[in-house]
């Protein structure tokens, strides 16, 4: 997390002027539409595109956010995430600009939606059966347990009273 | 066993076993891009002489997209196929080569008069193109038709093969 933050805090330095100068090289707003929120800047910004990039796989590792990993790849994803923010874009709207041309690689929780719901739905489903498996043996258990035998009692008592006495 | 939950089990079970299967017969470095058979993102970019360069220009005859950077081995084995390839389709199809931002113009030009050059490397100066291509590992390639769709993205250093079949499809 210090690591991303130093970043963020270099990605917040002002760009090269020839940088500035320079028509954008994408139009997102072609790509995803108008902004639907409020643009959000100064500390906000950093713990926004923190929160953002946590949610986001890093293309080029194994299973990191981009806001964990070092990687030239994450580095300009995050400095996109932290310039869509600014831009009033919703976490929402980014997820779905990186999720257009990475897929549903890059989202860190899958969407419970589809053959997805099956990651939800089966630790329950397992429990469940455990749990029935169990009730199932116990009652069978308690079914085939010794039943009562009069008999038997009084055999038990005369060994008792033998070993008493 | 009980039958229920025999049945029960096997429900959870077959499919968790079926979707391990088939993992273990894919690749996991061939991610497949969800731009195939969608509008190529358009996007403006300047070599690194500050000729500008726009997408939509080139657009007319298939263009070939390719992400490269100078430090990137594979990317030397395609060269030489890339270079092949640009001359052969010559007037009937564009090659544009884009770098990405912490690639510097000395280290492109070495790499230029190291290998040859097929084109202009047009540098991604902030990234975005790169991103909105979904670009994961260097060198990747998108095939796009003339008239701005994507059609195929080659992961990985390109083969003669996979050229000429893929643009001999868009010509």
């Amino acid at each position: 997390m210090a690591l991303a933050l130093l970043i963020l805090e270099l990605l917040s330095t002002p760009t090269t002027a020839v940088a500035q100068e320079e028509t954008p090289s994408i139009d997102v707003a072609a790509l995803l539409g108008q902004p639907a929120g409020s643009p959000v800047e100064g500390e906000e910004l950093t713990r926004r595109t923190l929160e953002v990039g946590s949610l986001m796989r890093c293309p080029v590792c194994q299973g990191l956010p981009i806001s964990d990993s070092p990687s030239a790849s994450a580095i300009t994803m995050l400095s996109q995430v932290r310039d869509l923010l600014a831009e009033g874009y919703t976490q929402s709207q980014i997820l779905d600009y990186f999720e257009r041309s990475y897929g549903e690689f890059v989202l860190l929780q899958p969407k419970a939606k589809g053959f997805n719901l099956l990651v939800w739905l089966a630790p329950v489903l397992v429990v469940a059966l455990g749990l029935y498996l169990i009730r199932r043996r116990l009652a069978v258990a308690s079914d085939s347990s010794p039943s009562h035998d009069p008999d038997l009692d009084e055999y038990l008592q005369r060994v008792r009273s033998e070993v008493d006495s | 066993m009980n039958r229920v939950a025999l049945v029960v089990g096997g429900i959870i079970a077959i499919p968790l076993l079926v979707f391990l299967g088939l993992g273990f017969g894919h690749d996991p470095n061939v991610i497949a891009s969800p731009l195939i058979g969608k509008e190529a993102p358009a996007f403006a970019l300047r070599d690194f002489d500050g000729n500008p360069l726009e997408l939509a220009a080139m657009l007319g005859k298939p263009v070939v997209l390719n992400f490269w950077a100078s430090w990137c081995q594979p990317c030397v084995i395609e060269h030489p196929y890339l270079l092949r390839a640009a001359k052969q389709y010559e007037g009937k199809v564009s090659f544009i080569g884009v770098v990405p931002s912490e690639d510097r113009e000395e280290a492109v030009n070495q790499f230029y008069s190291r290998f040859g050059s097929w084109g202009p490397a047009y540098h991604d100066s902030d990234g975005k193109v790169s991103i909105a291509y979904g670009v994961f590992k260097l060198p990747e390639t998108y095939f796009i038709d003339a008239e701005g769709t994507i059609r195929y993205k080659h992961a990985g250093p390109l083969d003669p093969v996979t050229i000429s079949e893929t643009l001999e499809g868009l010509l």
